[in-house]
């Protein structure tokens, strides 16, 4: 019980960090964002609808990033969500902390990051 | 293709969410099912495990909500503050609101800075060159004397005769002194270092006397220093004396060498004279030679003069004085004939100073200004609509506000403040803006423009742009303003801020209208002036001149004032043999004149009529004394006979070209070929020989000496080899035409004037082009420039429109959606909205196209090779108009028609 309550706290803790992540190598729609988070994490971390969309809301309402409709011919429009400026420098800000933060984790209790 | 929307909204039938999220959610659906189906999961068993997955979304819907979109927020000061502390608090709720909407703040400040930098720009050079006095003591009292004979100036405008001049010298009642110069001269100046050209003025003794300026250094020029045989004196500028002579002590007494003969300098001037322009280094003495010469000749020598009025004198009693002094005096006969060109009596006008020596420019400088003032207007009335706009966008935080009990007072104290703030950014950046213009003048002025140095942006000119920039905050302050004192509480707050269909619109909408519909009649009429300059600059271009000005090189070729005549024809001989021998010459030649830069000689004389008997004719024309090839090099066209020849020579009788208004002025104007071969008397070339019969030998085409818009004047070319003397006296034209690029024989020509002697230089190079473009610099720079003030107005009055337009498509969706409901296409919704919009713009440009008609005539004397009515440029700008206007009107119209009736209902719901 308190392993699951920790792997959501860290979840929850991280998601931002993650969206951010992904979104500054280019702009992408919501499913495909919950999409690579379980991929690349090999599914140790799977964000649910009712998370995932929440946290870009957030993130967008505190314009970190930015999301637009775009519409295609013969397609349904689609939302699109990229990285603000200023969602890059929380970006770079929450990597160093992280950093940090693991490197604090492996001298005190021997956890290596990749 | 499943209805993913449909299902994901039936899985939040009993919540409420919004209907982006829906979509969003329904394109995660989507997605979804298709990952499952790329792997091979049979369709009903995707369909099955999408379904489930939306079924789990509903657990939580109340997480699935994105926060309304809108401004952040930022929190209005309290209502009931009035002390200062309260404007502090405005304003830091001013500066926080502009930082929360940076677009709008951007665009306030650029459009602001631009009006006001362009302005303050032009009444810089206003104040500098028409309103600053000149940089003499007591420059009020100093007045330019010109004659006028029969209200013609002289050939050079604003000049005297040395009659005129010393006419005053006997106790004159209305002015202290007089002083009069000769536009300065280059000179070589040699001795201890390197030979350099300096310019030097020659000036009456009385001049420096008369604009109360002495010598910080030695003397002045007594009274009768500067007659011929006198020993040569100068007096050096500060500037000069310190760079050239390093500032020693020593200078007076010493001995400086101009154009290869001595002078001693005997004073130095103060550092911030300059006289009659800054490029002038030093001053030599001039006495003005009596127009009675010995063996009872003539002698008409011209010269610019200021007198210094006596206290309460006007320039009216100066000019009725010099009038009486001068016709009293001996007249320089048939020079002043020649100088003037008309018979009548003298008149002496005396004219304020500096509004002579601005004359020229003033009316372009005023014009300028008034454009500059337009774009102002509509910059500002631009910021005022956008204020307007956001001010309607804050009807309701002003209400609530009224309603919590901020008196409207407070409420309009705030709006004020925030218009200041705006207003001092964008005037600060629009000083800045200034000061850079500023710094890019000296390339940007035409060539001669009057006091050009005097330019500077000084506390006058800083007041200016902070008053422009107090004009605007309370221009833009005030129509707000108005608004807020409207405020209606309970019917504002009942409508819940959403205006029912029609409503709320009609008196900012109108006011916003008229803005628009005074923005487009400005930019019509700037566009309309513009064009008409545009089309001027091209017809100058274009226009014919008389003469062929591509592929040619000119220069001219400075002889020491010393070197023997004979040996001057035999250099200047020799250098065209060697130039013509060289590829790519075709034509070569030398000359006393040529087109914009010098008219050469003047000649009147007597002949006998050829065509009425009995009749004598009195010639005066511009006589050109020209090596046989000036006609080929310049590309003059020969309409009749021939041109001239080496046959032409000193042992064969005379011959001259004229041009075509000499024959249609003193041969009674028939047809050229008739002129050839007629006699023009022995008075028309007198050279040392025996008096011989002068016989017209051919007729080319007339040449506009300086621009094309002047009149035709009677001229006569007559052959070096004839009239030797003429090399005398005169600077020495060298033409060259060629079959490629002339600037490439540039150094061809240096080479071989070094070659034929080694003292000769060549001159003032520059091919003919070069020169033509040179003259029209005051008419590109002025077309340039109210082009470019079209232009932003244009722009300006664009985003206006399309400001406009936007604020109406948002205010009006409602009405919009209920029409399109009701059955009204696209197409009548799109028309309603536009209609405005059209009506403001057609009626703008009635406004605009009936000003600039009448305004038109203000620039004629700008205006050349086409009417000031115009019809291309009365078209032209309208059609320009038109074109930005519907680009304007595209986005907002897009909008109105994409409307979506249905959501917008649901939203206002």
């Amino acid at each position: 019980m308190a392993t699951n309550r920790l792997e959501q706290e860290l979840k929850r803790g991280s998601a931002e960090l993650l969206v951010l992540a992904l979104l500054e190598e280019q702009e992408r729609h919501g499913y495909e964002i919950g999409r690579l988070i379980n991929e690349r994490s090999d599914g140790t971390i799977t964000f649910h609808v009712t998370s995932l969309y929440p946290t870009l809301y957030r993130l967008e309402d505190k314009g970190l990033i930015e999301g637009r409709w775009v519409e295609k011919a013969g397609q349904r429009r689609r939302r699109l969500y990229r990285l603000t400026p200023g969602g890059r420098g929380v970006l770079s800000k929450q990597r160093s902390v992280w950093g940090t933060f693991f490197a604090a984790l492996d001298r005190v209790a021997g956890i290596r990051h990749a | 293709m499943h209805d993913w929307k449909h299902r994901v909204r039936q899985a939040f039938i009993t919540s409420v969410i919004d209907d982006d999220i829906v979509e969003e959610l329904a394109q995660h659906a989507e997605a979804a099912y298709e990952a499952l189906r790329a792997d091979d999961v049979p369709g009903p068993e995707a369909l099955r495990q999408i379904d489930a997955l939306i079924a789990g979304w509903h657990e939580d819907p109340q997480v699935l909500r994105r926060r309304p979109k809108r401004a952040p927020t930022v929190a209005p000061p309290s209502s009931s503050s009035r002390s200062a502390f309260g404007a502090m608090e405005d304003i830091s709720y001013g500066l926080r609101l502009l930082r929360s909407q940076p677009g709008y703040a951007l665009l306030t400040v650029l459009t602001i800075a631009l009006g006001i930098g362009t302005t303050t720009t032009l009444f810089s050079v206003a104040n500098s060159v028409l309103l600053r006095p000149l940089p003499w003591a007591d420059s009020d009292a100093l007045v330019r004397v010109t004659e006028t004979r029969g209200g013609r100036q002289g050939r050079i405008p604003s000049t005297i005769l040395n009659g005129t001049f010393l006419a005053w010298s006997e106790a004159p009642q209305t002015i202290e002194s007089i002083g009069a110069w000769r536009d300065d001269s280059s000179m070589t100046l040699s001795g201890d270092g390197e030979a350099t050209r300096v310019s030097v003025t020659l000036v009456t003794p009385g001049m420096f006397p008369t604009l109360k300026a002495a010598p910080v250094l030695g003397r002045n020029f007594a009274p009768d220093e500067g007659k011929p045989g006198q020993p040569a004196l100068v007096i050096l500028s500060f500037g000069f004396w310190q760079q050239r002579f390093g500032g020693r002590d020593d200078i007076l007494g010493r001995t400086i060498v101009l154009d290869g003969s001595p002078a001693t300098v005997v004073g130095v001037m103060p550092r911030d004279f300059q006289f009659p322009s800054r490029e002038v280094r030093a001053w030599m003495p001039w006495v003005i030679p009596s127009v009675d010469g010995a063996n009872g000749t003539k002698r008409g020598v011209i010269m610019r003069a200021l007198a210094r009025m006596r206290p309460g004198v006007t320039a009216a009693q100066v000019s009725a004085e010099g009038t009486a002094r001068a016709l009293a005096a001996p007249d320089a006969g048939p020079m002043a004939m020649a100088l003037f060109g008309a018979r009548d009596p003298i008149q002496v006008a005396a004219v304020d100073a500096k509004a002579a020596a601005t004359a020229e420019v003033r009316p372009a400088i005023l014009i300028l200004l008034a454009a500059a003032g337009l774009l102002f207007v509509t910059a500002i009335a631009n910021v005022a609509n956008l204020q307007l706009a956001r001010t309607a966008a804050r009807h309701r935080e002003f209400t609530i506000r009224a309603a919590l009990g901020a008196g409207t007072s407070r409420l309009a104290r705030q709006l004020l403040l925030e218009n200041v703030i705006v207003g001092a950014i964008g005037g600060g950046a629009g000083l800045l803006l200034a000061a850079t213009l500023h710094a890019m003048l000296p390339s940007i002025l035409p060539q001669g423009f009057p006091r050009a140095d005097a330019i500077a942006i000084d506390r006058i000119v800083l007041l200016f742009s902070v008053v422009l920039a107090g004009m605007t905050s309370v221009l833009c302050g005030v129509l707000p303003l108005m608004q807020v004192r409207r405020l209606d509480l309970a019917r504002s707050l009942s409508e819940g801020g959403i205006s029912s269909v029609g409503a709320g619109r009609g008196r900012v909408a109108a006011t916003r209208a008229v803005i628009v519909l005074s923005q487009v009649a400005v930019t019509c009429v700037l566009l309309v002036g513009a064009t008409l300059l545009v089309r001027s600059f091209i017809a100058y271009m274009q226009a014919d001149r008389g003469y062929d000005p591509a592929n040619v090189l000119t220069g001219t070729i400075p002889f020491p004032p010393a070197y023997p005549l004979e040996r001057r024809a035999q250099a200047l001989a020799a250098i065209l043999e060697r130039i013509k021998s060289r590829p790519g010459v075709t034509h070569a030649a030398t000359s006393t004149a040529l087109p914009l830069a010098s008219a050469g000689g003047f000649v009147t004389f007597k002949f006998p009529s050829p065509f009425r008997p009995g009749a004598e004719i009195e010639v005066e024309a511009i006589r050109r004394v020209v090596t046989p090839d000036y006609f080929g090099a310049l590309g003059i066209r020969v309409v009749a006979g021939r041109p001239l020849t080496a046959a032409d020579g000193a042992s064969s009788s005379p011959s001259v070209v004229v041009n075509r208004s000499f024959v249609r002025k003193y041969l009674d104007d028939v047809p050229v070929e008739r002129a050839v071969s007629q006699s023009l008397g022995v008075n028309a070339v007198r050279s040392s020989r025996a008096p011989t019969a002068t016989q017209i030998v051919g007729v080319v085409e007339d040449v506009k000496q300086s621009g094309p818009d002047e009149p035709a004047q009677p001229e006569m070319f007559v052959s070096y080899a004839q009239l030797p003397g003429a090399n005398f006296g005169f600077q020495s034209f060298i033409v060259v035409r060629t079959a490629d690029d002339p600037s490439a024989y540039v150094e061809t020509l240096r080479t071989i004037l070094r070659q034929e002697d080694p003292l000769l230089a060549l001159d003032a190079v520059m091919t003919m082009d070069q020169r033509v473009a040179a003259s029209l610099s005051r008419p590109r720079i002025y077309a340039v420039l109210l082009g470019g003030f079209a232009l932003f107005a244009l722009l300006i009055a664009g985003t206006g429109l399309f400001g406009v337009l936007s604020q109406s498509v948002t205010q009006r969706s409602r009405e919009i959606a209920v029409r399109t409901a009701l059955g009204a296409t696209r197409g009548d919704v799109v028309r309603t909205v536009l209609a405005q919009a059209a009506l403001a713009m057609i009626a703008g440009m009635a406004f605009g196209l009936a000003s600039a008609f009448a305004l038109s005539t203000t620039i004629a004397q700008f205006v050349y090779g086409v009417s000031t009515h115009d019809w291309v440029s009365f078209v032209a700008g309208p059609i320009l108009l038109l074109v930005a206007g519907s680009l304007a009107c595209i986005v907002p119209a897009r909008r109105v028609a994409n409307t979506d009736p249905l959501q917008v209902l649901r939203e206002a719901r």
